[in-house]
């Protein structure tokens, strides 16, 4: 029965694929790419090797493998199979970036206003990108809780979101948070904090504030508790802003701060000790170069720029060197786009690193297992291994190299940008069009 | 018998009195409806004969009375069935169809819209960027009292059928509390059907001040829901034991909550893209509100969401496509053509999915609305779902399905008579009654 069952399925799809122009209609999440150079980041090169994903997952890593029934088959000889790149700052398919009205306001979440419909999110699969870390703007000392997403193009904004990754809550420091770029208006007030120290102050201020939003809540809970609770017991005001950071202290959720110069990095990662939270990176970190003592005692890595430095008066004493020489001091770096224009050129970016002294294999690093660890998500995605979710961008030259152009990038199996098909989508428009 | 004997002995106490205003009132009738929308007429009973019916609650009536007094419908069935009261004034329907007033359960109808003033000066132009902005929120404002019925506006509602309308404010986030009016006078008290409705909010923002962002509008919607929750909270137990107690500090704002968070009197969400349509599900979801959506002309994108949340909609038949919408970020023609193609089909979606929806004019001009009612069911709505849609299905979100949405005995007088099917192009409104005040809308030379 089984047998008769799987042969008239087989027939079926056999039908399928001889109607379909394309095999598109084919069971979604598997795939068989074949003959490709593999750079599975977590080891060596595999030239001519075949990958094979089965709802989504990658289940092989071989030669001459075979496609099960269904399976769509991706030849894909002379091109480099690398995992899917994950840009771990951005802006995108978000309606919104700054609440900067205030200069404290964890309690907004960057989740609440997804939009899946931002053509941004095309744009960075062109790339190669699969997933981003997508954020709350640097207009305040404490912005929001940013989200994870893979880009799904097409796919509602539930569907998006990464659930597994780290929770993390949007700080910013220096220039753009005191405001220093800004023409102050007549008669409307500079808002606090207008300096570092008053960027550093308002955080522990604040953090002080959480801590005792904490201790009337367990008060409150003690005395509900109790033997003969009193009878107008009324519990403390719920206040979002507090309870995120109280979120922060009790480390369900993970610091990002955009940083620029060495001191602000070291204050910040001193207010971390002093109140035990976890900080996930520092972003943009320019100066990095100049604590890297620091970073690796702390723990913490970066995620940088590659060589746009001094474009702003915080950023003149970057270099193009920050994240190969951090990299060789043992400093976990990852590249970031900070725009949606720059997302889909995002291995353009790290490709520079190789010119400023990383080996290729390091400079693929900084935009996928990195980055992927950044994020806590290096257990699914980041590299090309047996088990972890299908995430993956097909180059037709290596992809540090110049030259190189993303051909197809794939999400969990599913081909969500094909180079090939949209030119000749496009052909058969244009040639429409002309016969009209 | 007897009532009539009394009211014609108030009127006038006299029989040859009361032929002679009979005939005037006739004359006047005759008058009147050579004139459209020039007369309107209060009587105490009216029968309306031999016109086809459609109830709405049941199935068609192809000749039939419908028997009105006081403003309600005392009878309504077949000619042969229904007995005509001897004081009714006989309105001859002969070729005219019978539907329950149209409602549309979201208008800013008779509201003067303030124009923001514009600096004219150089100074006025400083002053306006560097002086802080007043928050724009209005939880206690009700819309009644900013009423001003025109006459003019009335009757161009009546024209295409609408007899019942949602006044609703529009400003700010917390935008204020909505009116069901009944289109019968230009006095805003007679009017009233439910005052107030619901609670509108609405995801936009402040300009310069907290919240500034679509992000910082959900936080700012939660925390005052929060807020109201422990404010009642805190009021109760004060209420209940005040010894060692601190009162709770008065606040107009939150008060002006507690029936809508609290007492969970409707919340009216307008949703202008798919992603607001979520949102609001999840504010709802979370505070367990009695939740309404507004606006929802991207729903079908989301039907899952709907049909899992089971939320009241009031779909417009606006079908510019939002602003963050796919389909408005790929041109102007991409756009142009998803207007005139893909949002039309909005509500034939929805029913396609069994959910159902309110059809609303919000954001359109009268003209407009219907317009795009009959391209909505050139785009696949059903016709008995378009009229269902724009009756009992309101009716039933403003909790007025007692007394509106369908034609049947007990019900308010709330009707129009067309001369040809209601969603045929070329049909004009010929007749409206309104809490059973006659309307008068026929052609010239009919």
């Amino acid at each position: 029965m089984k047998v008769v069952i799987s042969r008239t399925i087989f027939f079926m799809i056999f039908v399928l694929a001889l109607l379909a122009p394309e095999s598109y209609l084919l069971a979604a999440g598997n795939l068989l790419i074949k003959n490709a150079t593999i750079l599975p980041v977590s080891g060596p090169p595999i030239p001519g090797g075949d990958v094979l994903i089965i709802d989504g997952i990658i289940k092989q890593i071989g030669k001459n493998l075979s496609a099960p029934a269904g399976a769509r088959v991706i030849e894909a000889s002379g091109k480099y199979l690398i995992p899917g790149i994950i840009d771990t700052h951005t802006h995108l398919a978000l309606s919104g970036t700054n609440e900067g009205t205030e200069a404290i306001t964890p309690e907004v979440r960057m989740a609440d206003v997804i939009n899946a419909d931002d053509p941004a999110i095309f744009t960075a699969l062109t790339g190669g990108v699969t997933m981003v870390h997508t954020m709350h703007g640097s207009a305040n000392v404490i912005g929001g809780v940013n989200v994870v997403l893979k880009l799904k193009w097409g796919q509602p904004s539930e569907k998006l979101v990464v659930k597994e990754a780290f929770p993390t809550l949007k700080f910013a420091l220096g220039e753009n948070v005191k405001q220093s770029n800004r023409a102050l208006l007549p008669g409307r007030p500079q808002r606090y904090p207008a300096t570092r120290m008053g960027a550093n102050a308002i955080i522990r201020r604040e953090l002080l504030r959480a801590k005792d939003y904490m201790t009337q809540w367990e008060r409150y809970e003690k005395l509900k508790n109790s033997k003969n609770p009193p009878p107008n017991l009324l519990p403390p005001r719920k206040d979002l802003r507090l309870e995120t950071l109280a979120d922060l202290l009790r480390g369900k959720l993970y610091a990002r701060a955009h940083a620029y110069v060495a001191t602000e990095m070291v204050e910040f990662l001193r207010l971390a000790k002093e109140f035990g939270f976890k900080v996930a990176a520092l972003d943009h970190a320019w100066e990095a170069y100049k604590i890297t003592d620091e970073l690796l005692a702390a723990g913490v890595g970066i995620s940088v720029f590659i060589d746009n430095w001094a474009y702003k008066m915080e950023a003149a004493e970057g270099i193009a060197y920050n994240a190969a020489y951090c990299t060789r001091r043992g400093i976990l770096v990852s590249i970031n786009s900070d725009s949606s224009e720059r997302v889909r050129r995002l291995f353009n970016e790290a490709g520079k690193a190789v010119k400023y002294g990383l080996t290729q294999d390091e400079a693929l690093k900084m935009i996928t297992i990195n980055a992927a660890r950044q994020l806590g998500v290096d257990h699914l995605v980041g590299s090309i291994e047996v088990g972890k979710q299908a995430d993956l961008a097909l180059f037709d030259q290596h992809p540090m190299s110049a030259y190189t152009r993303c051909e197809m990038t794939i999400i969990e199996g599913d081909v969500y940008f094909d180079r090939q098909q949209i030119l000749k989508n496009r052909e058969e428009a244009a040639a429409r069009k002309g016969g009209n | 018998m007897k009532k009539r004997i009394g009211k014609l002995n108030l009127v006038s106490g006299n029989r040859k009195v009361f032929l002679l205003q009979a005939v005037a009132i006739l004359l006047f009738m005759i008058l009147s409806t050579s004139s459209p929308g020039a007369g309107e007429e209060v009587g105490p009973a009216y029968a309306l004969v031999n016109c086809k019916i459609f109830p709405v609650s049941g199935p068609p009536i192809e000749k039939g009375t419908i028997i009105i007094r006081d403003g309600l419908i005392e009878a309504l069935g077949y000619a042969e069935k229904i007995k005509i009261p001897e004081d009714a004034e006989i309105i001859e329907a002969g070729g005219l169809t019978a539907y329950p007033g149209l409602i549309s359960a979201h208008t800013n109808l008779f509201l003067e819209i303030k124009q923001q003033e514009q600096p004219q000066t150089p100074d006025e132009f400083l002053s306006s960027f560097s002086q802080p902005s007043e928050p724009q929120e209005f939880p206690d404002l009700q819309i009644f009292k900013e009423l001003k019925p025109k006459k003019q506006t009335l009757e161009s509602w009546h024209k295409i059928g609408v007899t019942t309308v949602v006044t609703a404010p529009g400003r700010g986030i917390f935008q204020g509390q909505s009116v069901v009016l009944n289109l019968n006078s230009d006095q805003p008290n007679q009017m009233v059907l439910k005052q107030p409705w619901a609670l509108h909010i609405n995801f936009t923002t402040e300009r310069g001040i907290y919240p500034s962002s679509l992000m910082g509008t959900v936080a700012f919607i939660r925390q005052k829901f929060y807020d109201t929750l422990h404010y009642d909270l805190h009021k109760k137990k004060y209420l209940s034991s005040p010894a060692f107690l601190k009162r709770p500090e008065y606040d107009p704002f939150l008060e002006a909550l507690i029936p809508f968070v609290v007492d969970k009197k409707p919340v009216v969400f307008q949703c202008n893209n798919q992603e607001d349509i979520k949102r609001a599900l999840r504010l709802i979801e979370e505070f367990k509100l009695k939740g309404v959506l507004t606006g929802c002309n991207e729903a079908w994108r989301v039907a899952n969401h709907l049909k899992r949340a089971g939320v009241p909609l009031l779909v417009t038949v606006d079908f510019r496509p939002p602003t963050a919408s796919i389909y408005s970020q790929q041109g102007e023609a991409l756009r142009k053509k998803a207007e005139a193609e893909v949002f039309p089909a909005n509500a034939a979606r929805l029913q396609k999915e069994n959910i159902t929806f309110a059809l609303t004019g919000f954001g359109l001009s009268e003209s407009s609305f219907r317009k795009n009612i009959l391209a909505a069911i050139k785009a696949g709505l059903s016709p008995e779902a378009a009229l269902k849609a724009l009756t009992v299905e309101p009716a039933r979100i403003l909790g007025l399905e007692r007394q509106l949405g369908t034609l049947e005995m007990g019900k308010i007088a709330n009707l129009i008579l067309t001369r040809g099917d209601l969603f045929d192009e070329k049909t004009k409104v010929i007749k409206v009654l309104v809490d059973g005040i006659l309307f008068n809308y026929e052609e010239k030379g009919q």
